[in-house]
């Protein structure tokens, strides 16, 4: 016999307050009931004949006070719940995961998997036992808890309303890891995995997932991963002419036929290219599309079956890109007049180039905006926030002090880029830079926050950083005495310093993928931005932390990032090869363990006895009330 | 319209709810009922009853040897001048009746509900009421340990409602003492008639002793034993405190049912005795259960036992 209800001090605690209240209530003198009569003379003469108080009254009285006592510990002890321990079972803690990553989505089998997974789920959970109790939590890129921890079966069920797959790749790691803190300390613990099993290995920086003990159910549902989807999709201006772009993508199957399909391509929503496939069973395509313009912001990639019909992952068959804004940057070239410069600014047609002479110069400054200005030798006071680039600068407004003297080339040999920070947006596309050849450098000292882009074995060649708000590259010599402009790399070197000044990124990210953090640049002083699907929706409001709104994506589509006055179209994709294979897999194991199939909880009979103590309890009601109405116990 | 009909129709004297002591039927017939007397009592005024005595009476009854002092006029010369003996003519005379109900109003009276003191007060009405019509004077008192009200004798119906008003202001309280009171009332009336004792008969002293006071005095009294049935039982079992309503007198006893038997036998018994000793006295003894229907008690069951006729 075991107690489940209150504990047993409880139980003998309340049994001696309550029965020690009995007692003395019937250790005190009876308070007799009045009842008048009208002539108490003739009650005498029946009284006379029996005394009051006689033996079978007072055994009346102690047969109700047992009657009582046994009253109170009946009903004392089915507070206790009591069972026979033998028929007691122990309850489960269980953590059902439910796949909720995009290859949920897929159509295989009638209604979709997550119909299937949801229906999976609340069997399990009507099938729970009278002691087992289940937390529901929903496993994508991330894991969201749907219930607490609880017996509740009803609020099981309806938390299952909360369950939708999202277009996200799913972190089987994290979410063992997730459910493993969720059970820690309980005992029979379980895990239950629902979904379509395509999960890579439990594997996280902190290493391999442990089971320690716990028992992994897996319900694996889903018939087949008959799918075709676009893996890769991006778009990028061309850097000297910023209308046009290239689309770049890459088409796979994992389809068990040949698949024919057709491609679209989208241009701010009006079809501008159509292109059919042919896949073979497991090949993958990669296609750029070079040379395309007609799309100002977005681009979108569709993909479909020639004959119509669909293949069983419709998320993976859209893509989306988005294009970086054109503006036009107004461009201050001081100095005498450079053709080499001049040329390289002439190749971006978003440049809105002007010269001034030195004399000339500041009082253009003064009246004039400008997004940057280039000084070609001698220098002047730049306004604050305003990109400078400095060809070997001289004078009180250099930005890096430099030395007097020059270092010269070595007799017969040339000085050129012995080290250069590709990485850098300045330096991107600048390979051929280690071919240029330079007569002479003047040296210039870098201070520590300053990023030395290109570097010769005399001194620094290209020093980027910033000043009174605004960044600047300086040159450390005279293009005119070297082979540089001779290079291709030099007018994109000239191009990507505009770029950078201008804010245009050569790490544009044309899209983002989902199930990753994205961290989206947001004008200063933003404290939160709001992100709503392109196509209607609910918005989000984001945090921005760093100058950056962050948003865990877990939607595939266009996006409209609102962050103060600044509107800014972003594009998130599955891109995820993973997801894309969507067949299922029957099987799970981890750590080692392959995953059994869920079994029911063990319900049996409940061998309650609180029931059983009550009935008796009002059986002895019933007794009494009966000896009582009929004069027995009175 | 009735006596009492034209009264109520411009005088309502009752208070709500009391005043249905008499609806207007039951005293219509009670109007054909007179009281009646075992014996013939002198009185006043001329009545309905016959009494022997020299008088204005029209119809000769007796005679009766001359005294000294008797009114020369009623002696019978013819049988003076047959035989030389003086003897007075007697006539029968028609002479009112004096009626006292004399109503208990112990404490014991206003037990188990106003049932019983309520039935009492109307069985005191329509006895009072009776004898009004009959041209006889009622007289009411209200009694306990000792006489509390009284209403000085009335004659005529036009009398009633003032027996009413002393009906309605009549309470019960304090312990029953019928010898007491009938010494009393004896004390206070000269006249002699009918005294009708309306009560429930528990007095600790013996209704016996108050019955005969009243004998002795040369009233004539009956008894109209006011009971309920309810009072066989108390309902109540178990440990209790049985307490009596007059005295204030308290006992504790574990009631049985076996015990509540044994008292109802004994109450049966202590009726007998009450109609045992009423029949060895010749008093009239009639029960009124407060549960049995009214107009039946009055008017048949009255006649019954010779009250009525």
């Amino acid at each position: 016999m075991e107690f489940l209800g209150l504990a047993q001090s409880q139980l003998l605690t309340l049994l001696a307050a309550f029965g020690a209240g009995v007692v003395v209530l019937y250790i005190l003198k009876l308070r007799r009931r009045r009842v008048p009569v009208p002539f108490a003379r003739l009650w005498a003469r029946v009284l006379v004949e029996r005394p009051t108080t006689t033996l079978f009254a007072r055994l009346k009285r102690w047969l109700s006070l047992l009657l009582q006592l046994l009253l109170l510990a009946l009903l004392v002890g089915a507070l206790g719940d009591p069972r026979l321990r033998g028929a007691s079972r122990p309850g489960r803690s269980v953590v059902l995961l439910l796949d909720g990553s995009a290859s949920m989505k897929a159509t295989d089998v009638p209604g979709g998997r997550a119909r299937i997974a949801r229906d999976i789920a609340r069997r399990i959970v009507r099938e729970l036992g009278p002691n087992d109790r289940l937390l529901l939590a929903q496993m994508d890129a991330e894991v969201t808890a749907l219930s607490p921890m609880t017996d509740d079966a009803g609020a099981l069920e309806q938390s299952l309303a909360g369950y939708e797959p999202r277009d996200t790749g799913a972190d089987f790691a994290h979410a063992l890891r997730f459910a493993q803190d969720a059970l820690r300390g309980m005992d029979h613990r379980e895990i239950i995995v629902v979904g379509d099993g395509a999960y890579d290995p439990p594997q996280d920086a902190l290493g391999a997932v442990r089971l320690e003990g716990t028992a992994l159910r897996f319900e694996a549902l889903g018939r087949r991963g008959r799918n075709v989807g676009i893996t890769a999709f991006a778009v990028r201006r061309y850097p000297l002419d910023k209308s046009r772009y290239e689309v770049m993508l890459e088409v796979r199957s994992w389809s068990d036929r040949r698949e024919v399909l057709d491609l679209t391509l989208l241009a701010d929503g009006a079809p501008v290219e159509v292109t059919r496939l042919q896949l073979d069973p497991g090949a993958t395509v990669q296609r750029v599309l070079p040379d395309q313009s007609g799309a100002n912001e977005a681009l979108e990639a569709r993909l479909a079956r020639a004959d119509g019909s669909h293949d069983d992952l419709p998320a993976d068959d859209r893509a989306y890109a988005t294009l970086p804004e054109r503006r036009r940057a107004r461009i201050l070239a001081v100095g005498e007049g450079n053709r080499y410069l001049e040329a390289a600014l002439l190749l971006d047609e978003y440049l809105d180039v002007q010269e001034a002479s030195l004399a000339e110069a500041p009082q253009r400054l003064r009246s004039e905006r400008f997004d940057v200005v280039i000084f070609d030798g001698a220098t002047l006071p730049v306004p604050s926030g305003v990109g400078a680039l400095y060809l070997r600068p001289e004078g009180e407004a250099s930005p890096r002090e430099p030395e007097p003297a020059f270092a010269f080339a070595p007799r017969g040999g040339a000085l050129g880029f012995s080290q250069v920070q590709q990485r850098h947006p300045m330096m991107r596309w600048t390979r051929d830079l280690e071919g240029a050849h330079i007569g002479r450098i003047r040296r210039y000292h870098p201070r520590p926050e300053d990023q030395v882009l290109g570097s010769s074995e005399a001194g620094p060649l290209v020093i980027a950083g910033e000043r009174s708000g605004g960044r600047f590259v300086l040159l450390s010599f005279d293009v005119r005495e070297s082979d540089l402009p001779l290079l291709v790399s030099w007018p994109v070197l000239v191009i990507n310093a505009m770029d950078w000044f201008t804010g245009e990124d050569a790490n544009y990210l044309s899209s983002f993928r989902t199930g990753e953090v994205w961290r989206i640049p947001v004008p200063a002083g933003v404290e939160h931005a709001t992100l709503t699907p392109a196509n209607g929706g609910p918005a989000l409001t984001l945090p921005v932390v760093e100058g950056r709104a962050v948003v865990r994506g877990t939607r595939a589509g266009l996006f409209r990032l609102r962050a103060g006055p600044d509107t800014t179209l972003l594009a998130g994709n599955l891109s995820d090869p993973s997801e894309s294979q969507c067949a299922p897999r029957p099987t799970l194991t981890v750590d080692g363990v392959r995953a059994t199939r869920p079994t029911p909880g063990r319900a049996g009979v409940r061998r309650e006895l609180w029931g059983y103590l009550v009935l008796l309890a009002l059986g002895i009601l019933f007794l009494e009330w009966i000896t009582w109405h009929r004069r027995v116990t009175v | 319209m009735g006596l009492l009909e034209m009264f109520r129709a411009r005088v309502s004297l009752a208070p709500p709810g009391e005043d249905d002591l008499f609806d207007d039927d039951f005293q219509r017939r009670l109007e054909y009922l007179s009281v009646a007397s075992r014996r013939l009592f002198a009185g006043r005024l001329r009545a309905e009853r016959k009494t022997r005595r020299s008088g204005s009476g029209i119809e000769f009854a007796d005679h009766r040897e001359y005294h000294p002092g008797d009114d020369f006029r009623y002696l019978d010369w013819n049988v003076y001048g047959r035989s030389e003996r003086l003897l007075v003519k007697l006539f029968e005379e028609e002479e009112d009746l004096a009626i006292y109900v004399l109503l208990d109003c112990s404490g014991s009276m206003g037990h188990g509900g106003p049932e019983k003191f309520r039935h009492a007060r109307r069985l005191a009405a329509a006895l009072a009421y009776v004898g009004l019509s009959n041209l006889d004077r009622v007289a009411l008192l209200a009694w306990s340990s000792r006489v509390t009200r009284r209403m000085p004798p009335a004659r005529g119906k036009g009398r009633i409602f003032k027996i009413f008003e002393f009906l309605r202001g009549a309470e019960t309280d304090g312990e029953t003492a019928l010898a007491d009171a009938a010494r009393t009332f004896a004390a206070e009336n000269k006249r002699r008639g009918v005294a009708i004792v309306v009560s429930d008969l528990y007095d600790p002293a013996g209704f016996e002793r108050g019955i005969n006071a009243i004998r002795y005095q040369r009233f004539e009294p009956m008894v109209v034993h006011v009971t309920d049935p309810r009072e066989a039982d108390p309902g109540a079992r178990g440990d209790i405190l049985l307490v009596d309503v007059e005295s204030g007198e308290s006992r504790e006893v574990t009631l049985t049912s076996a015990m509540v038997a044994r008292y109802r036998e004994a109450h049966a018994r202590w009726r007998d005795e009450i109609d045992g000793f009423c029949k060895s006295r010749q008093v009239p003894y009639v029960t009124a259960e407060v549960t049995g229907p009214f107009e039946d008690q009055v008017l048949n069951l009255f006649r019954r036992v010779g009250l009525v006729r």
